[in-house]
């Protein structure tokens, strides 16, 4: 695969010309002290995020105040607009979700396996951990909803598009979290099952053995140590359904979540995830939100609304004087 | 050597240095070639929020800074008008420029000159020039491609520009594919000649030292041919699924536009008809109509089945199944929802206009059968009323073409029926036609009779007998494939440019067919893949045609001609 690199040219290019143009750059900068849409130092913070945020663009005189600062400065990046913070937010979060799946994935593995103790201490870490990670899923899904706010405005598309992105991984995340939970399930009712088949095995082989030898003596014998094993497998039995319970519940937390989010994933190989037809999209809903915007600033204006106010408020001060001038004259 | 991989991995490397927030800047010939290789959801993934057309960037007064443009272009004069007002109020942090072909130094002074902030970070060249639609068939969706069947002399600075951006395509193809080419033409056209001679100067001559690849395996060869030397593959109505939609519908950049179509529902407005992303496409696009009507049921039984158990929810465990095959299962959906409306359509088409009927004459005419029973079923078809406008021109076109010099006669009554029955078309275009590609201009046997061997081959097929009726006729280009395969394309039709001569077969060969392609040829080119013999083909053209393309690049170019004779 052949490229061909011309930066080196280009930036010999560049130097050669910035050498032969300085000498009038004083004169060319008096003269258009606004050439740049006020690029200048200090002003540059405001005046991005405020024309990204606030269209009346009041801070534009600052600009006019420092002609000095014209072009010639390099140019300084601007803060990025605030929702950039939530989705940094968000990726940060999926990216922790992550880093607690993978212990949550060991976790499991320990729980399964045949141990001495109860196990209670395992499931208690497998509880937490699902549960900071559903907690971290609902929490950006939440800031996800956040970022949607806003108009027809250049940004908003951007906006949509790192919505998307970051809809997509938390999709996924979702969807590992469950698979990984179905799974750990399974493979816990397998066990749980072995050991009960195995307990009523050994149950029935105990009976047949005690009934075998002897007859009606130990019947109240037998009954005990009946009632005992099968109080155990009550407990046993209560303890599982709880356990699965749980699971089911985060299971279904996390269905509800994936509901909301598959509406912003793009179905991959349909034609809304062609990027020429995206950009045809974006043309044309720009213009329709413009021609929208101007209509309702026109219909605002003309508005039967503010008439109908204005005309009351008048109302009002004539009344207020009429009152007046009955209170002072009686 | 498979051109959409070629393609992915210029874009892949263009986005991968780059952190941060990207914007992706495109212009109206870029935007085809990244979105044929390139899906919006990769692009989300590395972190592209924003693509946008070079033409309007400049229009919006709101500044981005802190995001990073990358700019994907031709190395165009309005391109670098469009980059030079961009950067002289810049609205984005960094820029990033990618030209897909060569740019001139004059065009690096110009970028120098405005880029007085200094916000350019890198100039680079992405050979990534051509649309690359399959894997071994690409396109340049050049606009104007009537050019190529006009003499120089009529409008020298369209030609210019035709096989301007011909050449540029071929030589991008070459450097993406790392190699250098040894060139042959067709010797009665032109236009074939003329590009020939220019790409070899371009990578022999004056960039030598960029094409300069040390390869020790044979070098590929550039064989470049005329439409004009068939032209009745374009004319032909399709019967394999690709084909058939290009025929019926239209495909442009592998998505197919259903708007017209009143039935389609509001997510099937337009789909997408990729290889690359649809199994099921990639395994039916060289089927014929009647196997994929069967392939398309079974998909929607199977589809069924999946919908009834989902239906079918019961414990919790079910509930939990169905929201992870969730997505799957939508993806399913409209797949199958996709493909069924396609069918429909094109089964609708066919009713409607009757093209078994016409096919089948079609094929006759292309293939074999006997000139008066010809000339009867054609003017059988011409009387009749179902019969469209366009259906009719094709037939005479046909039939002209096959029987140009047996029997006048009968051709000029044939003029006159067409005449009388469309107002649209006149017989002038099917003269027009004989005069670009009649029997004196063609190179090939394109019937099959002029070479004994073909006369032979082609008596001891009509005894056979034939598998399909509509499927019988082979492009030309299968021919001049075998040809090339067993080492036998003549030198005397197919000359070397300058001192290329090749010692024995090549391995790879690039065919480009100016006046452009048709999906029945990439489909044989795909076929001819599939057999391992050794030798591995690309197909490549200016457009992809089907039959009312073609017809309407014949229009034009007829109303060019005709309005320089009248000047002159």
């Amino acid at each position: 695969m052949a490229t061909r690199n011309r930066t080196l040219i280009f930036r010999k290019y560049r130097d050669a010309l910035k050498s032969v143009r300085i000498p009038t750059s004083s004169s060319s900068s008096s003269q258009q002290p606004l050439s740049s849409d006020g690029r200048g130092g200090g002003p540059v913070i405001e005046l991005v995020s405020t024309s990204l945020l606030n269209p009346n663009r009041s801070y534009a005189p600052l600009s006019t105040e420092d002609p000095g600062n014209s072009s010639k400065g390099a140019l300084t990046v601007g803060l990025p607009p605030a929702w950039v913070d939530i989705s940094e937010d968000i990726a940060a979060n999926v990216q922790r979700a992550r880093t607690k799946m993978a212990e949550l994935a060991k976790a499991h593995a320990k729980a399964l396996m045949p141990s001495f103790g109860d196990g209670k201490e395992d499931q208690r870490t497998i509880e937490g951990l699902t549960h900071e990670i559903t907690g971290l899923i609902k929490k950006s899904e939440k800031k996800l909803q956040r970022l949607s706010a806003g108009g027809p405005t250049e940004d908003s598309n951007i906006r949509k598009n790192v919505q998307r992105s970051l809809a997509t991984d938390l999709q996924n995340l979702s969807m590992e979290l469950r698979k990984k939970q179905s799974t750990y399930l399974k493979r816990l009712r397998q066990q749980k099952e072995g050991q009960d088949g195995v307990d009523l095995e050994m149950n029935l082989n105990g009976n047949r053995s005690r009934i075998d030898d002897e007859d009606g003596l130990d019947d109240m014998a037998f009954s005990d140590l009946q009632m005992a094993r099968v109080k155990k497998t009550e407990a046993f039995t209560a303890e599982r359904e709880r356990e699965i319970q749980q699971v089911v519940e985060s299971v279904n937390e996390l269905a509800q979540i994936m509901k909301d989010l598959s509406v912003l994933v793009i179905d991959q190989g349909t034609i809304v995830d062609r990027i020429d037809y995206n950009v045809q999209n974006v043309a044309t809903t720009v213009e329709e939100g413009l021609k929208q915007l101007q209509k309702a600033e026109r219909s605002q204006k003309q508005g039967g609304m503010v008439m109908c106010a204005t005309v009351l408020v008048i109302m009002c001060f004539i009344m207020l004087v009429l009152l007046i001038l009955k209170e002072i004259l009686f | 050597m498979v051109v959409v991989s070629a393609a992915r991995d210029y874009i892949n490397r263009m986005l991968q240095d780059i952190s941060g927030m990207k914007v992706l800047i495109l212009d109206s010939q870029t935007v085809s070639i990244v979105s044929v290789a390139y899906s919006q959801s990769e692009l989300l993934q590395k972190e592209v929020f924003l693509v946008e057309m070079v033409d309007t960037i400049s229009k919006s007064k709101e500044s981005a800074t802190h995001l990073k443009a990358v700019c994907f272009l031709r190395p165009t004069s309005e391109n670098i008008q469009f980059l030079r007002r961009q950067l002289a109020n810049p609205r984005f942090g960094e820029y990033h420029l990618f030209f897909s072909n060569m740019l001139k130094d004059t065009q690096i002074h110009l970028l120098a000159d405005s880029d007085d902030q200094e916000v350019v970070q890198q100039v680079q060249e992405f050979y990534a020039d051509f649309v690359a639609l399959d894997p071994y068939h690409f396109s340049l969706n050049v606009p104007s491609n009537h050019m190529y069947m006009l003499p120089a002399v009529i409008d020298p600075s369209g030609l210019q520009h035709l096989c301007d951006r011909v050449v540029d395509g071929i030589a991008a193809l070459f450097l993406a594919l790392k190699r250098r080419p040894a060139i042959r033409y067709q010797r009665t056209s032109d236009v074939a000649k003329r590009i020939a001679h220019e790409s070899a100067k371009l990578m022999y001559q004056k960039e030598s030292g960029l094409f300069d690849f040390r390869r020790g395996e044979l070098s590929p060869l550039l064989l470049i041919i005329d439409r004009r030397d068939d032209p009745v593959t374009p004319l032909l109505n399709q019967w394999t699924y690709q084909a058939m939609v290009h025929e019926l519908i239209g495909i442009q950049d592998n998505k197919v536009d259903l708007r017209g179509i009143a039935k389609a529902s509001k997510d099937q407005q337009e789909v997408v008809l990729s290889s690359e992303q649809d199994a099921f496409f990639k395994l039916n696009m060289h089927e014929n109509f009647g196997d994929i009507g069967m392939n398309i049921k079974r998909m929607v039984d199977d589809f069924q089945q999946v919908a009834k158990s989902n239906q079918n929810i019961q414990t919790i465990e079910d509930m939990a199944k169905f929201v992870e095959n969730y997505p799957e299962y939508r993806k399913m959906h409209g797949n199958v929802s996709k493909h069924v409306t396609l069918v429909t359509e094109m089964s609708k088409l066919v009713e409607e206009r009757k093209l078994m009927l016409v096919s089948q004459t079609e094929q006759e005419l292309a293939c074999n059968g006997g000139q008066v029973a010809a000339f009867e079923a054609v003017t059988n078809l011409l009387y009749n009323e179902s019969v469209s406008d366009i259906d009719r021109l094709r037939l005479v076109m046909l039939y002209a073409l096959r029987y140009e010099k047996e029997s006048p006669v009968q051709l000029m009554q044939l003029f006159n029926k067409l005449s009388s029955r469309t107002a649209k078309y006149k017989p002038g275009l099917v003269q027009f036609l004989l005069k670009q590609a009649g029997v004196d201009k063609r190179t090939g046997d394109l019937f099959g009779n002029r070479d004994f061997l073909n006369i032979a081959r082609n008596m001891a097929r009509g005894l056979k007998g034939v598998e399909n009726v509509y499927t019988q006729h082979q492009p030309l280009l299968f021919q001049t494939m075998e040809n090339i395969i067993k080492g036998r394309l003549r030198d005397v039709d197919y000359p070397f440019v300058g001192n290329h001569f090749q010692q024995g077969r090549p391995q790879d060969v690039i065919i480009f067919i100016v006046g452009g392609t048709t999906y029945e040829e990439s489909r044989s080119v795909a076929l001819q893949n599939a057999v391992h013999t050794g030798v591995r083909f690309t197909l490549g053209g200016s457009v992809v045609l089907n039959s009312k393309r073609f017809i309407r690049d014949l229009e034009e170019a007829q109303r060019i001609a005709k309005s320089s004779t009248n000047v002159v």
